[in-house]
């Protein structure tokens, strides 16, 4: 098996439009959280989500923007990011020998809703020509592929809430297995239209606004909490083999070196701790490691009343007495819930931590819950003396849980 | 009076390209006008002038093709430039 790592980190979220101002916000508990100015907000309601603000659409020409939903110019900003870090040349072996595995919840959402609204709303309408292509949930991956000449495989993963980790641990799993040299790996999501953001208010798993302190609204694993909030965004990893990053010189960041995934196979939107659990497991004996091993956690912690009791619980079943001294930290809070994208975005934070010696705490936690009873960092940024060891958990509706697992490059 | 100058501008102002890229002869491809794009612009085509294009799969490579496209169906629709 080959030894994989990480050359490039790139992300572009409600924190920021890179992984560096992302970084930045998470350790200084600043929050993406705010009303939309938007004309449809007052249909919804709560007005409350985590746009992107940064100019996306400017960075394309008209042209190129014919063919790209939101979701698909939120990836190529992440992917472009996360290539220049790496310095990676894929014209060297003309592509063949790269990869691309993207997660997303939903695809081109804006561009189906669109049609959806020009075709209801009158019958003599016609889509754009270019519908199609946009919304299909590979848009981005093949627009990837496009813009970095990259020719060897590419897989889009969907499985809700995990969908991008799922993409970095096949990403994973193909480089390990010497499938591939490199990949681009990780997710997009871009769903704040009105049509998707009323279907998730009637799912009744939106945070309540707080009307006076709007931005802490989302509130894991404190007693007050009420869910989350949507965010759009996107996160890029560059993946290699150990070999192939030395070859051609390049800066080594991190390793990758645990993957779980499991499917809870129990209800369809209630998570497993379980199922939780055995993710966790197998990543840590995938890696080889043991639950002394691992020195933080960056949760899923979506900060609803189910969802974080059985994180907490899967915790407690994978680490037993180590349970309470690992810090766990919920960065949702802060950035929101991107959905497909979000197992990137926190994968980037987890791999960021490591490499900052620095762990974010978990915002808003002003109750604690006797019912989560773990360290949650709630007193913010952390400096650990040993951080070597990161686990980023992420679980999906449809029962999906993926568990990613990086270690400091000796 | 064709409806070149028109249609000229239209994809100066839609595709972001320059009045110098949108000659005549210039190569739709070769400007990055794919046939996608050339299908999304019929469209637009379609709505601004007010008319039917035939649907009917016709060879279009440059600039002037739309032109000669879009004057055809206009003739044939009884439609005129100074109609819209």
């Amino acid at each position: 098996m080959k030894k994989v790592v990480v050359t490039g980190i790139g992300a572009i979220t409600p924190l920021g439009p890179d992984f560096t101002s992302l970084m930045n916000a998470v350790y200084q508990g600043q929050s993406g959280v705010k009303a939309l100015n938007i004309p449809w907000v007052n249909q919804l309601h709560s007005p409350l989500a985590a746009p992107v603000l940064f100019p996306v659409e400017d960075q394309f020409t008209k042209l190129r923007r014919l063919m790209l939903d939101r979701v698909a110019q939120l990836g190529l900003l992440a992917v472009k990011e996360a290539i220049n870090q790496a310095q990676l040349n894929t014209a060297l072996d003309e592509g063949l020998t790269g990869g691309i595995f993207w997660g997303t919840g939903m695809g081109g959402a804006h561009t189906l809703e669109q049609a959806y609204m020009d075709s209801f709303s009158n019958p003599n309408a016609r889509p754009r020509p270019t519908t199609i292509v946009m919304f299909m949930t590979n848009s981005t991956t093949g627009q990837i592929g496009i813009e970095h000449k990259i020719k060897g495989p590419s897989t889009t993963y969907s499985s809700a809430c995990s969908s991008s980790a799922v993409a970095i641990g096949e990403a994973f799993e193909a480089i390990r297995h010497g499938k591939i040299n490199y990949a681009i790996a990780g997710g997009s999501e871009a769903l704040l239209t009105l049509g998707v953001m009323k279907a998730w208010e009637s799912l009744q798993t939106l945070a309540r606004p707080d009307h006076e302190r709007p931005e802490t609204s989302c509130r894991p694993f404190s007693k007050d909490r009420s869910g989350f909030i949507l965010g759009e965004g996107a996160a890029s990893l560059i993946l290699e083999s150990e070999e192939h990053a030395k070859q051609r010189g390049a800066n080594i960041l991190c390793e990758i070196v645990g993957y779980g995934n499991t499917t809870d196979a129990s209800h369809i939107t209630q998570p497993d701790a379980n199922g939780q659990a055995r993710a966790m497991s197998l990543a840590l004996s995938q890696a080889g490691l043991s639950i002394d091993d691992v020195d933080y956690i960056n949760a899923h912690g979506t900060g609803t009343q189910v969802g974080d009791i059985s994180e907490t619980k899967a915790i407690h079943y994978v680490f037993g007495e180590k349970a309470k001294q690992i810090p766990v930290s919920a960065t949702k809070a802060l950035h929101g819930h991107l959905m497909g994208a979000t197992g990137a975005v926190e994968m980037a934070i987890a791999l960021g931590s490591l490499l900052n010696r620095q762990i974010p705490g978990t915002a808003h936690l002003f109750n604690p819950d006797p019912d989560c009873d773990l360290d949650y960092v709630s007193e913010g940024t952390r400096v650990l003396d040993k951080l070597d060891v990161v686990m980023s958990n992420s679980f999906g509706f449809g029962g999906n849980n993926a568990v990613l697992i990086a270690q400091r490059y000796r | 009076m064709s409806s070149l100058p028109v249609i000229q501008k239209m994809l100066v102002e839609e595709f972001g390209l320059t009045q110098e890229q949108v000659q005549p002869d210039s190569q739709l491809e070769e400007l990055g006008v794919d046939s996608l794009a050339t299908v999304e612009f019929m469209f637009m085509l379609e709505d601004r002038f007010k008319l039917k294009m035939s649907g009917e799969p016709v060879p279009i490579k440059t600039v002037g093709d739309i032109a000669k496209e879009v004057d055809a169906a206009m003739e044939k629709q009884g439609i005129s430039l100074t109609d819209n």
